[in-house]
């Protein structure tokens, strides 16, 4: 009997299962399809779904996903449950990714500007491959390539390309997580970032990192957080950040700092433990020895005082955290974003030493290095000091050619640097991306890129499960035909390719070689999650699994000592800025556009804020009470200004915020980026001042200080929730609160008695909150 | 009895409230599954949004004290459901599995089933659905795209229950605990959304819904839902008489 | 003490016949007028029909708005017909004769025009024969009788049936006297609608039985329309303010109250552009006015009853409606209009003979009924829709738009359209009704007066 290719393909995929050991829990059969239809188109069988696994490249921290595709296209982006982070689970994020993949205004073809004055023109990929190799024949030591915080394969090929034209490769994160890496070094030996077992902690303690909605590993921390909550003992969560995020929501003590002040908290927190004798001396000898200048001086009076935190919230916090172990402190996001960052989050993991909390169950895990010594497992932005110097180099035109993928400097840097002038001197500006970005405005070879879901890679998430783990990146659909069949959506290729067929062959030919190629010394390690007799069944498997992780391999942390930097904070001035009110100003990650990679698919634009549940727009939460005070109502337009700038973004007032601080999420005021981004909100990074980390020379993101004014005039904020300020219309309706143990029913008969004694005065409340 | 306990599947949901974060990663999954129209700004401002899941964030208390809940919203699919009696064409009518079933052809538009739908969780398709040529690739097959004129609203997505049984099915055998999972259900990071057949008394759904802190939205409307809400845990309030605290 | 001239039939058949055999001047502009006006409505209603729903300022949760406000006024309205002919005809109340095919027609062409608002209003008008009429024997899909939807169509056009008949019995006659007064086109018109109305008594007595008989079968019709409509909201258990035992009896009387207000207004306006000064005297609009006293009071019971039974019930959430609708911007001010409107201000005016026969004041008088009886009707069905839910995510207002607007003040246009229209052929006063009352009206001396009286022969 004859096979034809898919009956063929079918038995070998059946033995290449056979062959592989899977680990853990159960597989789905669903995602048994080795490889894409990129070139199995036979896969195609009408009507019938295929799951892909593979991993989500440029967003979310490298998520293992299945993507489901029928008849050739992808239809939803999921979890995939056998990932180590995402364990099937998914963010708000996921599927908007699609909608770049099929967005109407994906760049078409390469665009070359011939003239610095000139426009971009569409251009065949030949003509750009000549501009490009221009571009490299008088580089050499003047390259610099500029990617976000990229691991793996692509990472790699980035760095060793960089590398064979004696240039640099730079990372951009607009929200600089540097800061962080610093202190986990400094305090707990971690080359890479830590994990936390928050899913066996009794008690979390977190600072500024939203870690359940943007920072971190969200799906994977999402994860944890049912668990913690399901434990028998429910776990008890404290978290401290001035503004309310969705992660300050779930917790059930909030404290609100002022900016800047988490550090002191810190340490307020751990003198209250050891004052009353609630941590082991070892522990308290070892926490001490870790902090410069011990805890000499620090009083919980005055920690209360500079945090604004009342000392009863400190006990509180201090008492839950030591005596409900095991427990586990974290910090970062705006904690960290501030001149004295470096020490605020050093005495917050510093904690974990005070509880005893490092490398143990319910504490802190360290992740190992990579699994394969070439693909880096950490990545993390230049510092904004690294980048002041880099851009006075181009200004100085010292630098031929810069190379730019996911990274939007000029959208994502304060006005302050000025890089387009920057750009203006680089003799040769590529930007590759699949929508038409800020920077692209400044680019002299616009290349088309292909997205993650049309591209090969692999990705090593960070933070990590604890032990190593390398995901894979396949493409799972073919180039895209427009649908009137007149071309391809797109003409895109895949930055890593591109770069590859740039170099001189050393590193690979394309990206799927360099992928197998890693996959196969993977297989040599004879270590994992997969093992097969040959390097090819090994590599199927890996791929059908959406990578490949060794569960026993983990890391170990060497304690040291906290940065010995600034402790106080220090704010840029407003004394310059005319009229109006100070305020603190911190921008946050938005729950959907992120920092705003996202911003161009309508499904990022649509999905509501948590907070605020407001959509396509750029608004500014305060507090309510203080714009009361202030005479600011909700859709109020405010005028945003800091030494650096001013920006445009409509009054939300909630209860959720500190009196005297202003928080704004990232993530709008494109000036490109297609149809649904363009020219919408504002882009609250552009205000930022320079003001560093003193240790790591970070942005201190958080730092700065606006003046605010309102405009006069006033919008319907586009929002979900409906006009009146969201507050039950009587207790337990419709969010019913239970305290421990306490059953429903119980608590909806007190809310009854509770409800009909208030009765009589009931509408002067409801008044006072309308 | 209900209708759905003599078949061999009542779906249902149980939302432990509890471990609602807000992230919205639900109501997105959902667009995506069911082909949601894009709720355009305008759309937006005007509460012509379509969200078949929606997540409602409610204040208490003021700052510092203050305290922001969450709580998703889809169709409760109401054994004795008051949209269903009021349709004039039967176009939502409930089946034996447990869901309020919307038949797009049949329905003219009245929006009568919203007004009696206690959860506002019914969403009435003002315009034509459009989605730029290139975005309609990644539409799901399974789901038919509303016209105008017509209510829409959550359908447990039927067709990934109609999927897994007819695989159940050509397979010989029964379909397994947790097989069958809706798209907001298998997003949920913290697995505060858990979809599963009551019918079942081992399955996980039919476990948790015996949890004591279980509620029905609006249960004084006698709606019945096949949506079993678990309440939120306060850590801090305290338990008043008749109940004693205790850990667990 | 009334005194009146005493009419000759050339005279009475002349002047009520100005109508059809010398149309008035004013006639052929005003309908020409009235006419585009009609004619851009339907178009903004195709355009709203052909683009879509969105076009309203309807969203979510005020999913119901102007339309369904505006069908129910003009339900309303067409209870005048039934209210003046049939009730007043058993109960052998002598003043509703020249006002009958009036109140008639009301009824019939506000009808036709309340049934085109919940059309309109779907989401798909064209589906909607389609699905519900029960077509689908062989699938057994009938419609769903439990729906007040269904009800409604059932209980109007049961109505509209009855109240053609009984106008088309009671214009025989009249239609006789025509036909013998033309030529031409309209003369076989005539001949084909007068059935051959010769006046002979047989032809009279089964004139006379079957207008007793249509009177009798539309008495439970009355009772039933409106309140049949009253359970489109009463019967939807979710929403505040319209999950009401009592809405039966309080929308038929509303109907009532606004029906009689119609008429009225439609008299003074009969009297004045055709001169009927002779036939539509002030005693009628004294009669009424008294009718429309008893009957505004009981309704105005009806809506306090609603708000006593708020508060007694201390139900939370319908206090919560009641604070919004009474209490909170704009809804206070539509509250503050509505109950002045409908009640505050005409009813004590009405008090006064003086009133009640003054032509131009109770031509305003009775229009402001009629704001007043819309505003009700719009007061009772959005706020319950816009209040404060429990899902505070759902608490929206309402804001009807530029298209809904036009198509509230089409429908005036195309009712008073139709009117005009029917006038150009068919007298609106009953010729035979009016001759009739003369027959049974003497003259009885009191004092030096003349009084009329009505006599009647024994059975
Ligand atoms: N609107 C409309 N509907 C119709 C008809 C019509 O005229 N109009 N005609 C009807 C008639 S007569 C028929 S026969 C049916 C046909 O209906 P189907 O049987 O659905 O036929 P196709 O559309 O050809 O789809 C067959 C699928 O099998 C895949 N396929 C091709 N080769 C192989 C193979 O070797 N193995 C496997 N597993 N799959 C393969 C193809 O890619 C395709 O997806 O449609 C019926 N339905
Ligand atoms: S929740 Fe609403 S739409 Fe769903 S079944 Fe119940 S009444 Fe119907
Ligand atoms: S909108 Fe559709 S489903 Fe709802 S009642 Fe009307 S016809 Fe039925
Ligand atoms: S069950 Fe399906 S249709 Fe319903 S809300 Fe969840 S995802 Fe949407
Ligand atoms: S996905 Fe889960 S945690 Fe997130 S909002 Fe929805 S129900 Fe809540």
């Amino acid at each position: 009997m004859k096979l034809n290719r898919r009956e063929f393909l079918a038995l070998t995929g059946k033995t290449a299962a056979g062959a592989v050991i899977f680990a853990a829990c159960g597989l789905p059969e669903r995602e048994l399809i080795v490889q894409s239809p990129v070139d199995l188109p036979e896969d195609l069988v009408r009507g019938e779904d295929t799951w892909y696994a593979t991993s989500m490249g440029d967003f979310s921290n490298g998520d293992g996903v299945l993507i489901r595709v029928v008849q050739g296209r992808a239809k939803r982006i999921q979890g995939n449950p056998d990932h180590p982070i995402t364990l099937g689970k998914s963010t708000a994020r996921y599927d908007a990714a699609l909608q770049i993949l099929y967005h109407p205004d994906r760049i078409e073809s390469p665009q070359i500007r011939y003239s610095k004055s000139g426009n971009l023109a569409s251009a065949s990929w030949d003509a750009a491959e000549e501009r490009f190799e221009q571009a490299l024949a008088n580089a050499d030591g003047g390259l610099t390539v500029v990617t976000n915080p990229i691991r793996g394969s692509l990472g790699l090929v980035a760095s060793k390309f960089a590398a064979q034209f004696n240039g640099k490769h730079m990372a951009f994160d607009p929200v600089e997580q540097g800061v962080h890496h610093g202190a986990v070094k400094s305090v707990l030996g971690h080359d890479q970032l830590p994990t936390y077992d928050i899913g066996h902690a009794h008690t979390v303690l977190s600072f500024g990192a939203d870690w359940l909605g943007t920072w971190g590993a969200p799906t994977g921390f999402g994860v944890k957080y049912g668990e913690f909550r399901e434990q028998e003992h429910r776990g008890y969560f404290i978290h401290a950040e001035p503004r309310m995020s969705l992660t300050a929501a779930a917790a059930d003590l909030w404290l609100a700092p002022v900016p800047g002040s988490e550090g002191y908290l810190a340490l307020g927190i751990a003198s209250e433990i050891i004052d009353e004798g609630l941590a082991s001396p070892q522990n308290v000898a070892a926490f001490e020895a870790a902090i410069p200048g011990g805890l000499s001086g620090i009083s919980l009076d005055d920690v209360s005082a500079r945090t604004g935190v009342d000392v009863d919230r400190i006990k509180k916090a201090a008492h839950h955290f030591a005596e409900a172990t095991p427990s586990v402190a974290f910090g970062g996001g705006s904690a960290g974003a501030h001149t004295n960052g470096s020490f605020n989050l050093g005495a917050i993991y510093a904690l974990n030493i005070l509880v005893g909390a490092v490398d143990t169950k319910g504490g802190i895990v360290s992740n190992p290095g990579s699994a394969l010594d070439e693909l880096p497992a950490s990545a993390t932005g230049a510092s904004f000091a690294a980048w002041e110097e880099e851009l006075a180099q181009w200004r100085a035109g010292n630098v031929e050619t810069v190379i730019i993928r996911g990274a939007d400097l000029v959208h994502g840097m304060p006005n302050s640097v000025a890089v387009q002038e920057a750009l203006e001197q680089v003799p040769n500006v590529i930007v590759f991306g699949a929508i038409h970005d800020d920077t692209m405005d400044y680019a002299d070879l616009v290349l088309p890129e292909e997205t993650f879901l049309e591209s090969w890679g692999t990705e090593i998430p960070e933070p990590g499960p604890g032990y190593q783990v390398v995901g894979t990146q396949q493409p799972v659909v073919g180039p895209t035909v427009s649908y009137d069949e007149s071309g391809l959506i797109s003409d895109a290729r895949g930055f890593g390719d591109v770069l590859l067929a740039m170099s001189d062959g050393s590193y690979g030919r394309n990206m799927e070689g360099v992928v197998r190629s890693a996959l196969s010394d993977l297989h040599s390690t004879g270590r994992g999650s997969v093992s097969a007799s040959s390097a090819a069944l090994f590599s199927n498997g890996a791929l059908q699994r959406g990578g490949w992780w060794d569960t026993k391999e983990s890391g170990e942390s060497t304690i040291g000592r906290v940065a010995a930097s600034a402790k106080s904070a220090q704010y840029s001035a407003t004394d310059s800025l005319g009229e109006g009110s100070d305020f603190h100003l911190i921008p946050f990650h938005s729950n959907s556009l992120y920092d705003g990679r996202l911003a161009s698919t309508p499904w990022a634009q649509q999905t509501p804020d948590p907070i605020s549940s407001a959509s396509w727009s750029t608004w500014a939460e305060i507090n309510s009470e203080q714009a009361d005070g202030l005479g600011i109502r909700e859709g109020d337009v405010l005028l945003i200004r800091s030494t650096s700038g001013e920006i445009e973004a409509l009054a939300y007032p909630h209860p959720g915020v500190r009196p005297g601080v202003i928080g704004i999420p990232i993530g709008q005021g494109h000036l490109n980026g297609g149809r649904y981004a363009e020219d919408r909100g504002s882009n609250v990074l552009s205000i930022l001042v320079d003001e560093k980390d003193s240790e790591t020379g970070a942005l201190a993101w958080a730092a700065t200080q606006v003046r605010v004014q309102r405009m006069g005039r006033r919008v319907k904020v586009p929002k979900f929730e409906g006009n009146v300020e969201a507050r039950p219309i009587e207790p337990g309706v419709p969010v019913l609160v239970v305290g421990i143990g306490e059953s429903a029913e119980h608590a909806q008969e007190e809310n009854h008695h509770e409800y009909q004694k208030q009765f009589i005065g009931k509408d002067k409340e409801a008044e006072a909150h309308d | 009895m209900t209708t759905a306990e003599f078949g061999a599947h009542n779906w249902g949901m149980v939302v432990d409230v509890d471990k609602c974060i807000g992230c919205n990663a639900c109501v997105i999954a959902c667009q995506a599954e069911n082909n949601i129209p894009i709720n355009t700004q305008d759309r937006v401002e005007r509460a012509r949004t379509i969200s078949w899941i929606r997540v409602e964030r409610y204040w208490e208390g003021d700052f510092p004290d203050a305290k922001a809940r969450f709580i998703p919203i889809m169709c409760q699919h109401c054994e004795n459901a008051p949209c269903e009696p009021v349709c004039p064409v039967y176009a939502t009518y409930h089946n034996a599995e447990g869901l309020n079933v919307q038949v797009y052809n049949r329905c003219v538009g009245t929006r009568y089933c919203a007004n009696g739908c206690p959860y506002i969780v019914r969403f009435f398709n003002y315009w034509e659905p459009v989605w730029p040529e290139s975005l309609r690739n990644h539409l799901n097959p399974d789901v038919t795209i509303r016209s105008r004129g017509i209510m829409e609203k959550c359908s447990f997505c039927v067709q990934r229950i109609r999927r897994t049984s007819r695989t159940a099915r050509s397979e010989g055998r029964e379909i397994a605990d947790g097989e069958a999972q809706t798209a907001c259900s298998s997003a949920c990071p913290t697995s505060a959304l858990n979809f599963g057949n009551f019918n079942d008394p081992n399955s996980k759904v039919s476990k948790m819904k015996e949890d004591k802190r279980h509620y029905t939205l609006l249960d004084q409307f006698g709606t019945d839902p096949n949506v079993i809400y678990l309440a939120k845990i306060d850590a801090d309030k305290k338990v008043g008489a008749g109940e004693h605290a205790s850990h667990g | 003490m009334q005194q009146r001239r005493e009419l000759d039939q050339v005279y009475t058949n002349r002047k009520l016949l100005n109508g059809q055999l010398d149309t008035p001047k004013w006639w052929a502009p005003t309908v020409t007028i009235l006419g585009i006006g009609v004619v851009i409505g339907l178009f903004v209603i195709a355009t709203m029909i052909n683009k879509g729903l969105g076009v309203t300022g309807l969203g979510r949760p005020v999913y119901w708005g102007l339309f369904i406000t505006t069908f129910v006024f003009w339900v309303g309205i067409s209870h005048a017909g039934i209210m003046i002919s049939a009730i007043l005809r058993l109960t052998q109340a002598e003043w509703r004769r020249p006002v009958t095919r009036a109140a008639e027609l009301l009824t019939v062409f506000s009808l036709l025009t309340a049934l085109v608002f919940p059309l309109i209003h779907a989401g798909r008008p064209w589906r909607i024969a389609y699905w519900i009429l029960p077509y689908d024997v062989a699938r057994g899909i009938y419609p769903n009788i439990r729906s007040p939807l269904i009800m409604d169509p059932v209980a109007i056009s049961t109505y509209l049936t009855g109240s053609t008949l009984f106008l088309y019995v009671a214009l025989l006659p009249d239609l006789g006297n025509l036909r013998d007064r033309t030529t031409g086109w309209k003369n076989a018109m005539y001949t084909v609608l007068a059935l051959g109305w010769r006046g002979n008594p047989r032809q009279w007595k089964m004139q006379t039985v079957g207008g007793i008989l249509l009177s009798a079968l539309m008495l439970p019709i009355f009772v039933s329309v409106h309140s049949i409509v009253s359970w489109d909201f009463a019967v939807a258990s979710a929403v505040e303010g319209w999950h009401s035992t009592i809405f039966a009896p309080y929308f038929v009387i509303g109907a009532v109250h606004s029906g009689v207000s119609a008429v009225v207004t439609m008299m003074a306006l009969m009297r004045w552009l055709w001169g009927w000064d002779d036939f539509i005297r002030p005693e009628h609009f004294d009669a009424l006015a008294r009718l429309l006293i008893v009957v505004a009071t009981g309704w105005l019971g009806f809506t306090f009853l609603e708000l006593i039974f708020a508060l007694y019930g201390q139900d939370a959430p319908e206090i919560a409606l009641r604070e919004m609708q009474i209490l909170t911007w704009p809804w206070n001010m539509l509250f503050i209009i509505f109950l002045l409107t409908g009640y505050l201000i005409p009813v004590p005016m009405w008090l006064f003979k003086r009133v009640r026969t003054n032509i131009a004041l109770m031509f305003w008088t009775s229009i402001l009924v009629n704001i007043g009886m819309w505003l009700e009707r719009f007061l009772i069905i959005v706020p319950g829709l816009a209040r404060r839910t429990p899902f505070v995510y759902t608490w929206e207002a309402y804001r009807p738009s530029a298209v809904e607007w036009t198509i509230l003040i089409w429908s005036f246009a195309w009712v008073t359209l139709l009117m005009l229209l029917f006038s150009r052929f068919f007298p609106l006063v009953p010729l035979f009704e009016q001759k009739e009352s003369q027959v049974f009206t003497d003259d009885v001396m009191i004092g030096r007066a003349k009084v009329p009286a009505i006599v009647r022969e024994a059975e």
